[in-house]
């Protein structure tokens, strides 16, 4: 993660992390309990718009793109599987085991918000990946004297070390003569072993001196404090006042079975009421874009949140 | 008052025999700037990671003997004092951070020594004020510099305010221009604040006039313990020992009654020396005269075929940055090229894009004859052979001889008297068998280069090889560098120790910015410099600018007080 997270500029960057955490946490939630197309359109689209004004969408153009292999399985394995739904678009040949091909709209249909439900948490963990500083998670995760976190910690800030000390003995590798170009697979692995094994070793020498180093800073030491580095800012407080509104009105259309869809037998009736309370409760979740695009605008309201 | 008092302090490291501390006795006073010296394995780090706390605590093994710190013993100082009263600092930055970002790390032991936030918020401020890493409060390590990373780690034990700062070589991973922006800001603590430093370190040219007391240390005894700078420029002049600069170890060898320790106070006494001559002798009679120095030029511009022709080279990393331009050099058997510029200016590319490890945009690069445009590294491996910077990068078998032997098999090599005469001309013959990754700094290095040695390259590409040695190191591996070139190998280096540079360079070339700046001979390129001097050619510049290696600067003051001496005879007799 610690290989991803890069600071920019903007609002969405400059969030409490438990804002921020809470905010994508919520975006999952409904993803998973909602099921209605127009509902998971929403939340795509918030989750978009906010990726878009935090000026991560060349990051988030390569999960979509990794998404898009995932949804086209999700449909082929729909489609064919699925014998469920009235609505018959094409019969296929017969596959033994199968029976018939039989592919259906409802299938289709259920194929496609499922693809939905997955972008929305692809793009939820790309906001996540990109824009909640590693250090501010794990601070909430534990106090810095807990070791879970402490080994999350090290091992987040020496990804980017090992990833050097890799690029770096594999090319003292290749001047000792060792071909890396080699077509049997065994045999590259075989190639691989000795880089693996330097960066085992150096990677034990580095933690023997890391602790050393630890030890010299008191981390052995009993009541140790905590450290807080985040401060709540009102933006912080528009976003949560945003989120409750967006939990009371999801719960609300919950309760009222607005937020469900049934795909089979055949699909519901959709109605322009759905889209339209779809569309504001969205809108709640564009708060934070919206708040960063006045943050960007106007100096004074900078100033204000 | 003594802040720190060691009375017959003994350690053996667990499971070993050797004590690693023999017998010490030390007293340092408080606000003292000590500098410690000695070889690789003579017990400079056990000693200060004594004085810190760490040993017995954290290694372990057998102690005896006493440490008081601020008079209070050791024994009776709970772990929370002595974290206090004692701070250190590592080599190695990248090996001493533990968080992720700057604030986090400075806070890290702040935490740990229970402050409440309030305070710890203070202190990140003050200390990161002082140490000018405020904007990067937020950065994170990944981003920082070398440089930046050590100041972080200085400043992280700063803000548990030490009365004791140890610093166990904090530059040896650093070029000169961020390593001496560290030294500077130790010397500002120690005189400003007064807080007791006690140093490691190599480059002793920049901090032996600043110390207050010298500590040698050598097979785990302490050696020699003064505060006087001439008592151990003198000893070491007698001891023919290699931890004191050359400026002094000029003065001592050539048996100067005062010794100087900065280049001002070497001029001035050179000055009164060349004084008393006439002044047709006043500017001094060179060691080389242009005729010599021109004939010392042509040696390198060989008549042979150049073994590397590099002609308008271009290289252009994928982020777009242009980091090599047109780029023009030939290099001659038997001849040592030092590639010599500020970080970042091409050196390390140039000498990927020679070995086949990049490949240049635009332009040509043959090596031995032949075009290396489709020539893989592996293919080159025979023929150009690479010391990265770091020669545990190299290390991973069983034994000395097993590494020598894996880059033989890689590269169907079947001459075992190569490998058995490689381990004997580097002097590893008595560690062939055993595990590289036991030896000392420089004898791993010894090894990474016989493991590139043993497939008997024309071409020898070096990346900071003295990176992290000692004087006495240094020495030897410039030793061998010297006894290739004479068996007509030919060598590239990329160094920013300048005096290394002085001592085996026949060629050398300046970079800035992707592109070469300026190159010739070391007599043209190294003296009349403020900054690309060695301190010989810096003692003698404007005197006799001529003079570049130690050996000349000892032959021309030994002139001079030969010429002094004449005419003195002359006045007297006349």
């Amino acid at each position: 993660m610690m290989y991803t997270y890069k600071e920019k500029n903007n609002l969405i960057y400059k969030l409490n992390s438990r804002t921020a955490i809470s905010y994508i946490f919520l975006l999952v939630l409904f993803s998973l309990i909602m099921s209605h197309p127009f509902f998971l359109l929403g939340l795509l689209l918030a989750v978009g718009v906010v990726i878009i004004s935090a000026d991560i969408v060349r990051e988030w153009i390569v999960y979509l793109k990794v998404s898009l292999g995932f949804i086209i399985i999700i449909v082929l394995v729909n489609c064919i599987f699925v014998k469920a739904g009235r609505t018959v678009l094409w019969w296929g040949p017969y596959i033994p085991g199968l029976g018939k091909l039989r592919i259906t709209l409802e299938a289709l249909c259920y194929a496609v918000g499922m693809g939905l439900r997955f972008l929305v948490i692809i793009s939820a963990f790309c906001l996540f990946n990109y824009t909640v500083h590693p250090d501010k998670l794990l601070k909430l995760l534990g106090k810095s004297g807990n070791r879970v976190v402490l080994a999350l910690s090290l091992s987040t800030r020496l990804f980017p070390v090992m990833m050097g000390d890799y690029h770096r003995i594999k090319e003292v590798q290749r001047c000792r003569g060792v071909n890396f170009q080699e077509k049997r697979l065994w045999r590259k692995a075989q190639k691989y072993i000795p880089i693996m094994n330097i960066m085992l070793i150096s990677g034990l020498e580095r933690s023997f001196q890391l602790a050393e180093a630890m030890e010299a800073r008191g981390y052995s030491l009993e009541g140790k404090s905590y450290y807080s580095l985040e401060l709540w800012r009102p933006r912080d407080f528009v976003i949560f006042a945003a989120l409750g509104l967006a939990t009371a009105l999801g719960i609300w259309l919950m309760i009222l079975g607005v937020t469900d869809y049934q795909y089979y037998p055949v699909l519901n009736d959709i109605n322009w009421k759905d889209g339209l309370q779809a569309g504001f409760f969205s809108m709640l979740l564009m708060i934070p874009a919206v708040l960063n695009w006045g943050w960007n605008k106007w100096p004074l309201l900078r100033s204000k949140i | 008052m003594a802040i720190v008092e060691i009375k017959d302090l003994t350690y053996y490291y667990p499971d070993t025999v050797k004590p690693a501390l023999n017998k010490i006795n030390l007293s340092i006073n408080e606000g003292e700037y000590v500098l410690v010296m000695g070889g690789s394995g003579s017990g400079k780090s056990s000693l200060v990671k004594t004085i810190a706390g760490l040993i017995p605590e954290f290694y372990g093994g057998k102690i005896a003997g006493s440490l008081a710190i601020a008079g209070i013993n050791s024994k009776k100082l709970d772990k929370k004092s002595f974290v206090q009263k004692v701070g250190i600092v590592f080599q190695d930055p990248e090996s001493q951070l533990v968080m992720t970002n700057v604030e986090q790390e400075l806070a890290f032991g702040l935490e740990n020594l229970g402050l409440s936030t309030d305070l710890i918020r203070r202190r990140i401020m003050e200390v990161s004020g002082a140490l000018s890493i405020s904007s990067y409060q937020q950065s994170c390590h990944a981003e920082l510099s070398g440089g930046l990373k050590q100041k972080v780690a200085l400043a992280s034990i700063l803000a548990m305010q030490p009365d004791i700062l140890i610093l166990d070589e904090p530059t040896s991973q650093l070029d000169p221009v961020a390593g001496e922006e560290i030294l500077t800001m130790i010397r500002r603590l120690n005189e400003e604040n007064g807080i007791t430093v006690i140093l490691i370190e190599q480059r002793l040219e920049r901090c032996f006039h600043l110390a207050d007391r010298f500590l040698v240390m050598d097979k785990g005894k302490l050696v020699f313990n003064h505060t006087n700078s001439e008592s151990i420029a003198r000893w070491a002049g007698e001891k023919n020992s290699p931890f004191i600069p050359p400026l002094a170890r000029l003065f001592a060898q050539t048996g100067f009654s005062r010794i100087p320790m900065t280049i001002k106070e070497g001029r001035s006494l050179i000055n009164k020396v060349t004084g008393t001559q006439n002044s047709k002798n006043k500017q001094g009679k060179p060691v080389l005269n242009n005729v010599e120095v021109k004939k010392a030029c042509e040696q390198s511009i060989s008549k042979q075929t150049p073994l590397v022709i590099a002609e308008g080279v271009w290289f252009l990393y994928e982020n777009g940055s242009e980091a090599l331009k047109n780029i023009n050099l030939r290099v001659n058997p038997g001849e040592i090229l030092v590639l010599m510029g500020e970080n970042a200016a091409g050196k390390t590319t140039l000498l990927k894009n020679l070995n086949g490890l990049l490949k240049p945009a635009r332009g040509k690069i043959c090596i031995a004859n032949r075009d290396i445009k489709n020539m893989q590294v592996e293919e080159l491996a025979g023929t150009v052979g690479y010391l990265s910077q770091n020669p545990n990068d190299y290390l991973f078998l069983d034994t000395v001889r097993a590494e020598l032997e894996f880059t033989q098999k890689n590269l169907d090599i079947n001459d075992p008297d190569k490998s058995e005469e490689l381990l004997k001309r580097l002097d590893l013959l008595k560690y062939a068998e055993d595990n590289p990754r036991d030896l000392s700094s420089g004898e791993r290095q010894r090894v990474a280069l016989a493991s590139i040695l043993v497939s008997d390259p024309q071409l020898l590409l070096l990346d900071e090889p003295t990176r992290g040695l000692d004087y006495s190191l240094k020495a030897e591996l410039g030793r061998i560098l010297l006894e290739l070139k004479e068996k007509g190998k030919a060598i590239i280096l990329v160094t920013h120790d300048i005096e290394f540079a002085a001592e085996i360079a026949s060629k050398v070339v300046l970079m800035s910015q992707g592109s070469i700046i300026g190159s010739g001979n070391k007599y043209e390129m190294l003296t009349r410099s403020t900054f690309y001097s060695p301190q010989i050619s810096k003692l003698f510049s404007k005197i006799n600018d001529n003079i570049v290696t130690f050996a000349e600067g000892v032959n021309y003051l030994q002139e001079l007080i030969n010429n002094r001496e004449d005419s003195s005879a002359m006045l007297r007799s006349g």
